[in-house]
Parts: C-alpha cells; sequence; structure tokens
C-alpha cells in the first residue's frame, strides 16, 4: 500500500514517481487547462489526488465522503482555474479548495447532527478474526489510534496539524490555505501536537517518551 | 540561550521555520543541555512515528472519469437538457414552489388589470409636436440633423459630437419652450442634458482610466501629457456647466459626482505639458485611492 502522508507534496523532487507527469511542471500543467487542455487536468489529477483525498479524509474521517469531497473539489478546481493567482502554489491552491469543500461537508453534517462516522469495526474485526502478523497488526493499530487522535482535535488545530504534519506544508503555505495568522496557526500547531502526544502515549512504543 | 527560549522555538526549529542564525543557535543549546535535548528527542520521535500513519486510501480508477464527465464541455443535447425550460418545470413540481409561483402569477395579473384600468381613465396626453418641430425649418447657423434609420429625432442629436450636440440641445430647448409649452417637449431637453452628462462622463472616466492606467518609470524624466490636459481642461469647462444644471434640477447624485470630478480635472488641467513622473504619479494615485473610476462606471 501506497503511503499518502509525507511525499506527495514533493513529486517533482521524486525521480520515477508517476512518470510521464513529471515532464510537465504544475505551472506549465496549469496554463495548459487554461487553454483547455483537459489532458493536462487529468495529469493534475494523478499527480495531486492522492494528497487531496488524505488531507480531506483526516478533516471528515469518512473514506467514502472523502471521494466525493475528492472529486468535487477537482471539479471546483477545474472550474476556477483561469483565477488561480499566478504566484500561488498548485498544491496550495488545491488544499485551499479541498478545506472550504470539506468544511462545507462538516458544516452541513453538523447541521444534519449526524454523529461522525469511525470506521472501528473494520480495524477491530480484522484483528479479532484473522490472523495477521505482529508488525501489520501494530501498524494498523497505531494508524487507528493516531486517526481517532486525529478525530479528537477541533477543526482548526486538526486542519492546522494535518497541514504541516502529515503534508509538510511550510507555515506560510498553511496560512495561506486557512487564512489563519501566523501567531493562531502556531499556537493551534503546538496545541494540537500537545494533545496528539498526550493521546498517543499509552499506545506508543518503547522509548516513546513525553 | 535560555532552556525556556529554546523550548518555544524546538517546534519551529524541527519543522525548519526559523531562520538559519536562530536555527544554530538552538542546535548549539541543544548539543549542551540535557533537558533541551531530551525535549527535541521527544518531538523528533512525534515526526518519526506520523511519518508512518498510513490512511489505507485508494483513488477508485472511476474517480477521474466522473471529474472529467462534469468538466466536460456541454453539449448541445446536454444544454438543452439543462435549460431554462426543463428547470422550471423541474421546479413546478416542487409543490411548495408551485403554490408560490401560482399566487405570484395571480398577483402579476391582478396588478396588470388594474394597471390597464387605471390607464383607461386617464385622459390621453397631446403627443408635442416635437418630431414636426425638429422639422420645422432650423436657423442657419444650426447643424443640419445627422441621417439616422430611427425616428426619435433625439437619437439624431445623441449621435453627433460633444460640441454640436451642446449647442443644438440648448437650440431645441429655446425653441421648443418658446413654440410650446407642452411638458413633454421639457423631457425631451432633460433626455438630450442626460445624453449630454451621460457623454462627458464616459468621455472623463476615459481620461482617468488613462491617467490610472499610465505605467510610470523611474527613468522618465518627463512625461508628455499636453493631449491630457487640454482635454482635461474642456472637461472641466463642461463640468461646471453641467454641475450647476444638476443642482437646479435637483439631480443630487449627478451634482455630487460632478464635484468630484472637478478637484482631479484642475490637477490634470494644471499639469505643465511635460509633467514630472512624480506629478503624474500623485494625481494617479489620488484616482486609484478615490475610486473615481468605479463610481463613473457604476453611474
Amino acid at each position: 500500500m501506497k503511503r499518502l502522508a509525507l511525499d506527495e507534496l514533493n513529486l517533482e523532487a521524486q525521480p520515477g514517481a508517476f512518470a510521464g507527469t513529471l515532464m510537465n511542471s504544475s505551472r506549465d500543467l496549469v496554463t495548459r487547462v487554461c487553454q483547455g487542455d483537459q489532458e493536462a487536468f487529468r495529469l493534475i489529477f494523478d499527480r495531486y489526488s492522492r494528497p487531496v483525498i488524505g488531507f480531506i479524509y483526516d478533516m471528515v474521517s469518512d473514506r467514502e465522503l472523502a471521494e466525493e469531497l475528492t472529486q468535487e473539489t477537482f471539479v471546483r478546481a477545474f472550474r476556477g482555474i483561469h483565477s488561480m493567482k499566478p504566484q500561488t502554489k498548485l498544491s496550495t491552491w488545491l488544499f485551499g479548495i479541498a478545506r472550504n469543500v470539506a468544511r462545507e461537508s462538516l458544516r452541513a453534517r453538523t447541521r444534519a447532527n449526524t454523529q461522525v462516522t469511525l470506521e472501528d469495526e473494520s480495524v477491530m474485526g480484522v484483528s479479532d478474526q484473522k490472523p495477521v502478523p505482529v508488525d501489520r497488526l501494530l501498524s494498523k493499530e497505531l494508524n487507528e489510534v493516531i486517526r481517532r487522535a486525529l478525530d479528537a482535535l477541533d477543526e482548526d488545530k486538526r486542519l492546522v496539524f494535518t497541514l504541516k504534519v502529515f503534508h509538510q506544508c511550510s507555515y506560510e503555505e498553511i496560512a495561506e490555505i486557512t487564512g489563519f495568522s501566523l501567531a493562531k496557526l502556531k499556537t493551534d500547531l503546538h496545541r494540537a501536537r500537545a494533545e496528539m502526544r498526550r493521546r498517543i502515549q499509552p499506545y506508543a512504543g518503547v522509548g516513546y517518551e513525553v | 540561550m535560555k532552556c525556556e527560549s529554546c523550548q518555544q522555538s524546538l517546534e519551529e526549529y524541527l519543522d525548519g521555520e526559523l531562520s538559519e542564525r536562530e536555527a544554530s543557535a538552538v542546535a548549539a543549546h541543544v548539543a549542551r543541555c540535557p533537558s533541551c535535548a531530551a525535549q527535541c528527542a521527544t518531538y523528533s520521535g512525534d515526526q518519526e512515528l506520523f511519518s508512518h500513519y498510513d490512511r489505507d486510501l485508494a483513488i477508485p480508477s472511476s474517480m477521474w472519469e466522473q471529474i472529467a464527465e462534469r468538466t466536460a464541455t456541454p453539449t448541445v443535447s446536454q444544454l438543452s437538457e439543462n435549460g431554462f425550460g426543463p428547470r422550471l418545470v423541474a421546479l413546478i413540481r416542487v409543490p411548495s414552489f408551485a403554490v408560490s409561483f401560482a399566487a405570484a402569477t395571480v398577483m402579476v395579473v391582478f396588478a396588470l388589470v388594474i394597471y390597464a384600468a387605471y390607464m383607461k381613465t386617464q385622459k390621453p396626453k397631446p403627443v408635442v409636436a416635437f418630431t414636426a418641430a425638429a422639422q420645422e425649418p432650423k436657423p442657419k447657423e444650426q447643424p443640419a440633423p445627422v441621417p439616422s434609420s430611427s425616428a426619435e429625432p433625439q437619437k439624431h442629436i445623441a449621435v453627433s459630437n460633444q460640441n454640436s450636440v451642446h449647442r443644438r440641445a440648448r437650440a431645441v430647448k429655446a425653441s421648443d419652450i418658446e413654440a410650446s409649452d407642452v411638458l413633454s417637449s421639457d423631457l425631451g431637453v432633460q433626455d438630450i442634458e442626460d445624453q449630454e452628462t451621460a457623454k462627458h462622463l464616459e468621455q472623463t472616466q476615459n481620461l482617468l482610466q488613462s491617467i490610472r492606467n499610465v505605467k510610470l518609470n523611474d527613468n522618465d524624466v518627463e512625461i508628455d501629457v499636453s493631449y491630457d490636459k487640454a482635454l482635461s481642461r474642456r472637461l472641466l469647462n463642461e463640468n461646471i456647466v453641467l454641475r450647476r444644471d444638476a443642482e437646479m434640477k435637483a439631480k443630487y447624485p449627478t451634482k455630487m459626482l460632478l464635484s468630484d470630478l472637478e478637484p482631479l480635472l484642475i490637477d490634470i488641467a494644471n499639469l505643465p505639458d511635460q509633467a514630472k513622473p512624480e506629478e503624474v504619479r500623485v494625481i494617479k494615485d489620488r484616482v486609484q485611492k478615490t475610486e473615481i473610476v468605479a463610481a463613473l462606471i457604476g453611474y
């Protein structure tokens, strides 16, 4: 299984990843899309869909919803790509759209008063019913612990934490995506890290001390 | 560096957000302080732990197809399917909308009936012989009407240049008012004056836009603004007349707009023919700051 976390945003620096798509810079692709080249948009989708779906999933904690919202993000991106400022980084711009889409969905869900459905059963079911290698089981459990801890953060902290820790965005990029001031995002990030550490500490292995 | 400030900077240090100088200060402190080194190791451990987070997500193969479908240019058939008619029908099928729509339709019909009944009770007003007056032999000093396919005489006037419009407007106003005191002739003159004001504002807008958009180069010693200056002088004279007219006729929004224009026109008119970039920049900044062009466009 390919990891969604760290490296996707730096794809242009990864030799061999998505061969073919790397022949084009993001700026070239945007220019081509503005000229009506849908194939160029396909390349943008190939390049950024995985970090975008990962980010949205971190925000909404629902796989199917994350897929729907990723689709919506790219449709909005296609429709609005003409208005993208030349100095804006494509990934930052896409995350901005994804953030809005996810936030709208979260607001709608809050209004509808539906509970966030965690997918605990699938993980626990696997670990209870099938013989899973220890390292694999640990990895699954760890992922689940991280996800639960992430869900417990409030929206702003989760947003900032996800962008920084999982997507390696700079503070400047996070400020651009979220519209938060530098002071707020630093405070939120610090608190989010402290909360995550506190929640994960009981599950972490030897050598992980707080 | 003290432990307190080091620990405050540790996260930013690990995030690579500190300047080179700050980062070396933190690194030096961590190297000799066991407590801060332990804190740094904890934070690094966090990052290492989170780097193993795997959401186990995959992009469904159908996702791109759905996006491509939604972003494809709509065909004629799709347009007709999504056209106004089918959408209206779909809306009417919604019960709450259908009731509101029916109520609104009844109200509109009722209002039209009342309006028609009211119009029947009104005495028809005599039609001013504006056309006839326009067709009467004109004084020699008046320019000939501009040929046009339109039957409305005021349109003849509107298409000629500013000065001739101005003169003719005054001539028509004088002759018509003397010949007849029928109200609609006043309306005709009023319309002409509105057109005159509109044309004046359009020309002023163009002038201010050209000032606003001028690209100033610091290497320029002088900028030739003789044309803009001459135009501004002419527009200034017109502006004063139109502003007074608007004030007399209680057209306060027009009067206020014209009043706002005057200081700018005066400044442009007072520029030397070969202006310095700084002088032009001052006016350009004022045009931008006052957003007068937007006000003109809005008008």
